[in-house]
């Protein structure tokens, strides 16, 4: 942490005094930050937290744009042929550059996008609402071996996240519950708490958002989130499942090998920032510090492996 | 409550709830620039001001958006925003017999009336309005888009089945891409442009627009009747109208409320619906879709009112209740608000210092609608047609790449204008087209949904017809298909009509047979497309697509022996030259290509010097030459500024950047 930090120091002061003239820094003037969705969804939202961060650790203006569609594969089918001099940046996001490519030609492939910083993720968490019966995790577990299908919940979509967390769930507490898909989780929030379904395969930012409307049975963490020290994880109660949906930033493959690491070292340093920290713990989200080099290629070969395996079990990907 | 009336009443609160109003009624009227893009450009700026401030900037935005997608919806027949398609449907015809001042004061006021309804459901009904949306479930969004198809019948004038095959033809386009319930991909050719689906917003654009700049061009008529004087706001005149639609002001308010609170709705179905429950209503004698006042005030009451309703699941559920209340809701993530039970359950005075300034900008609106209105009018009306043509094609243009900032967007766009014209020469509406394109994808996802909770917990009937919601909605369809039918029933009834029956209208020409045919045709040979490649998709992905293709093969097989027996056929000649038709798209397309090598202005101003002269029927001198080509310049170097300083749009800069 104290290396990040003193980093970032580096950077920021770097960044203020030497300006743009010098080539292959970054930021060398405004940066294009482009979400490959559309407005006011999670990549969105943090995108905004960071924002003012960037502004002031590096005095320079970091512009979210967003190029929609097909689930983030227009933007990232674009993403090499953009300029790699540090002026563009791009949202990329775990499960989904794993997975669509190997659905069909999505036009890129997962070894297409250079990620140079993961930095949180909402943990997958199943959600009831306040009234539900289920009070435990053990509960829900109860009715759903009682009653094989019966047991609806929704979900952001198939080949998300919180999918492929059910799908790893159902194998583990060997029960056959059914997945309703559903477009986003603001839909799938709502199914939930309308009583369209018995439970939600949501994330802790849904927890966090509705408040005393919910209750989070478990949530997919290594340790319990610190907004939420009342809610068990997974592993505590038996099940090996720590996921979720990650995000971070790409940079086209033009890019040199400083400027990957520059770029990293910036949203490196953002995360390091207590204010910035405060405000995504609060909003349900868990920081991730996955820097460039070999700790970001250990990590997508470890993910990789996981989502790709449920993907497959469940027919997604052939 | 009165401390947060005059907390919302500030200087600092009033002129930024002036000033978005107003941005947003500039950038509402563009095509392609919709509210949640106007939203979204905004939210930068409103980090630096406290909470309260951003929110009734923004939430003015929005407001002044919706309102100004009425313009270019009345003056050119293109909605500037999704939610205005309804408002085209007698607008337009409003404006084209000279009353384009007129439909564009009774579309401020109407906006207006709906707007305060829907903020007072904000403040008044929130918490229980919020828990009743909870109550729409997959199956009743089913229902609803179904509902909402029932307006077929009636737009579809003349011919009930080239409607219905048009609006299966936009159900099918609306399954192009990655599916949403299944995340498989579908009907995309090998191109990675058609992944992302057709964006809505731009295949709108070309649909409507583009057909009126083809048949602009072909003659010299002009474009809008000139009025014989100014005749100012025609205030009156427009209470008027609004005066006698009381009721249906106030249900199509009370509609965009309800609907907007649904999340996952919005304005473009709540204007749909209140059209049509307007239209079924209608006890005057003036018919809708041919310039009826009550269709722009349903329309424009009921979007307008969608803002208030929207903001209700927003801030009540922390659930966005349209597209552009997501990104307000993250922007007030960011500004440290939160949203949810919580928010109204504290009292918070946020929440109630932004629902005033709601309040303020909608009042404001009324002057400063009035008065753009007025301004947007007057260019459209006196503008040569030379001017016009040009600019209107580069407004498409620059607002299709601008949503998804995708130059394939500007391509498609003008494809399906092409394919509009085509199909409008032969009968086919538009507008079922473009109801199938938006509700498509409703339909699909409450269908799909619906179908798995059913089949989970083993009551399939129950699950779609069981609900008393669903039921309701029904009967409201049933009701809603057949009304237009109402005449045709009775005298099938009717013994004493029977005997008197029409003559048989004269037999159509073979040439329009066979054209109509050919039509016929490339419909069936769509939808046998889809059902061959539906074959290779997994069922959840299958069901929708082949179900529609397999109903629409059968109307066209339906539509061709009807015709053949008949022998009825579209009768519309295109009229005036086909040269200057075609150099409408052609031009467009040329344009499209040389954005990536000159940049939008200069790409922008080649395509126009082809439309001006393809839109140029008299000879005039070279000083009005001169003046016409500096002037159409002029705007099209402005607008591409506009987009890219002001709006930020990432616009390739070619060869000269």
């Amino acid at each position: 942490m104290l290396k990040k930090l003193c980093a970032a120091a580096v950077i920021s002061a770097v960044g203020l005094a030497a300006g743009p003239a010098v080539a292959e820094d970054f930021p060398a003037g405004a940066v294009d930050y482009i979400i490959p969705f559309g407005p006011g969804g999670e990549s969105d939202v943090t995108a905004r937290f960071q924002q003012p961060f960037f502004k002031s650790l590096f005095g320079e203006d970091m512009v979210v744009s967003y190029k929609p569609g097909g689930g983030g594969a227009v933007g990232w089918s674009q993403l090499n042929t953009m300029s790699g001099d540090g002026s563009v940046i791009m949202g990329t996001n775990l499960p989904h550059i794993i997975v669509k490519p190997n659905q069909g030609d999505v036009g890129f492939k997962t070894e297409d996008i250079v990620n140079v910083y993961f930095f949180h993720y909402t943990p997958d968490a199943v959600v009831v609402k306040a009234d539900s019966p289920y009070q435990t995790l053990d509960d829900l577990i109860a009715d759903a071996k009682a009653n094989p299908r019966q047991l609806t919940m929704s979900g952001s979509g198939k080949g998300t996240a919180n999918h492929l967390a059910q799908v790893r769930f159902d194998e583990l507490a060997g029960t056959t519950t059914t997945y309703v898909s559903f477009k986003g989780t603001g839909a799938s929030t709502t199914a939930m708490l309308g009583g369209q379904v018995k439970a939600q395969w949501g994330y802790t930012t849904v927890g966090a958002a509705q408040g005393d409307a919910v209750r989070m049975l478990a949530v997919a963490m290594e340790e319990r989130h610190p907004a939420f020290p009342d809610v068990p994880t997974f592993r505590e109660l038996g099940y090996d499942i720590v996921s979720g949906a990650y995000r971070g930033v790409a940079v086209p493959q033009s890019a040199s090998e400083e400027l990957r690491q520059k770029v990293s070292d910036a949203i490196a340093a953002i995360n390091a920032d207590p204010d910035f920290q405060k405000q995504m713990l609060e909003s349900g989200f868990a920081l991730a510090n996955v820097a460039y080099g070999a700790e970001m290629d250990a990590f997508m070969a470890e993910k990789s492996e996981g989502y790709l395996a449920a993907a497959r079990s469940v027919g997604l990907i052939d | 409550m009165l401390d947060f009336l005059l907390s919302a009443l500030t200087p600092f609160n009033v002129s930024l709830a002036l000033l978005g109003v107003a941005a947003g009624t500039i950038i509402g009227s563009i095509p392609g620039l919709t509210a949640t893009m106007a939203v979204a450009v905004l939210v930068p700026i409103t980090f630096a001001m406290p909470p309260d401030s951003a929110l009734i900037l923004l939430g003015a935005i929005y407001t002044g958006a919706i309102y100004g997608g009425a313009y270019a919806a009345i003056l050119l027949n293109t909605p500037g925003t999704p939610s205005a398609i309804a408002t085209t449907f007698d607008g337009f015809p409003m404006a084209k017999r000279g009353d384009g001042d007129l439909a564009v004061s009774v579309a401020c006021l109407a906006s207006v009336v709906g707007g305060l309804v829907g903020a007072l459901a904000l403040l008044l009904l929130s918490p229980p309005l919020a828990n009743a949306a909870l109550a729409f479930g997959p199956v009743e969004y089913f229902w609803l888009a179904i509902f909402g198809l029932s307006l077929i019948a009636a737009l579809s004038t003349g011919d009930f089945l080239k409607g219905l095959i048009g609006a299966a033809f936009g159900l099918l386009i609306s399954t192009i891409g990655i599916s949403e319930t299944s995340a498989e991909v579908r009907f995309t050719f090998g191109s990675q442009t058609l992944l992302g689906g057709v964006e809505i917003v731009s295949a709108l654009i070309g649909l409507y627009c583009i057909p009126v700049l083809i048949d602009l061009v072909a003659t010299p008529a002009r474009h809008l009747e000139p009025a014989e004087q100014t005749r100012g706001f025609r205030l009156p005149e427009a209470f008027g109208a609004l005066l006698r639609n009381k009721f249906n002001v106030i249900r199509s308010s009370v509609i965009g409320t309800l609907v907007g609170a649904l999340p996952g709705a919005g304005g473009s179905i709540a204007g749909l619906v209140a059209y049509s429950e307007a239209r079924r209503s209608n006890k005057t004698s003036e018919p809708y879709g041919k310039g009826n006042p009550g269709g722009i005030i349903a329309t424009e009451s009921a979007n307008n009112a969608t803002v208030g309703g929207g903001f209700i699941p927003t801030l009540v559920l922390g659930i966005p209740g349209t597209p552009p209340d997501a990104v307000i809701l993250g922007a007030l993530l960011v500004q440290g608000v939160r949203t949810g039970p919580a928010l109204f359950a504290d009292g918070s005075g946020v929440v109630y210092t932004f629902i005033f300034g709601l309040f303020l900008a909608t009042v404001l609106m009324l002057p400063v609608g009035l008065l753009i209105g007025r301004f947007a009018y007057r260019a459209i009306v006196q503008a040569p047609k030379t001017a016009l043509v040009p600019v209107v094609a580069f407004m498409t243009v620059i607002g299709a790449f601008a949503i998804r900032n995708n130059l394939s967007d500007v391509v498609l766009m003008i494809g399906l204008g092409v394919i509009g014209w085509i199909a409008g020469r032969r009968g086919f509406s538009v507008s079922p087209i473009v109801l199938g394109l938006i509700l498509g994808r409703i339909a699909e996802q409450g269908f799909v949904q619906s179908w798995t909770i059913g089949d989970a917990i083993g009551d399939l009937w129950g699950q779609f017809f069981g609900r008393p919601l669903s039921m309701g909605i029904i009967a409201l369809t049933v009701l809603s298909f057949l009304y237009p039918f109402w005449p045709q029933i009775r005298r099938l009834f009717d013994r004493r009509s029977r005997d008197a029956r029409q003559p048989g209208l004269p037999s159509a020409p073979v040439g329009a047979i066979a054209k109509d045919l050919i039509a016929f045709l490339a419909f069936g040979g769509v939808a046998l497309i889809v059902v061959v490649q539906s074959a290779g998709l997994n069922p959840e992905a299958a069901v929708f697509p082949r179900t529609v293709a397999i109903g629409m093969l059968v109307l066209v097989v339906l539509a061709v022996v009807l015709m053949l027996v008949q022998r009825k056929a579209s009768k519309r000649g295109p009229q005036g030259s086909a040269v200057r038709r075609s150099l409408v798209p052609i031009a467009m397309l040329g344009g499209a290509a040389l954005i990536p090598i000159l940049g939008f202005a200069l790409a922008g101003i080649a395509m126009a010097l082809v439309l001006v002269f393809a839109a140029q029927h008299e000879r005039s001198s070279g000083k009005a030459w001169t003046g016409l080509i500096l002037g159409v310049g002029l705007t099209i170097v402005l607008f591409t500024f506009g987009f890219r300083y002001l709006l930020d749009v990432p616009l390739p800069m070619g060869l000269f950047s």
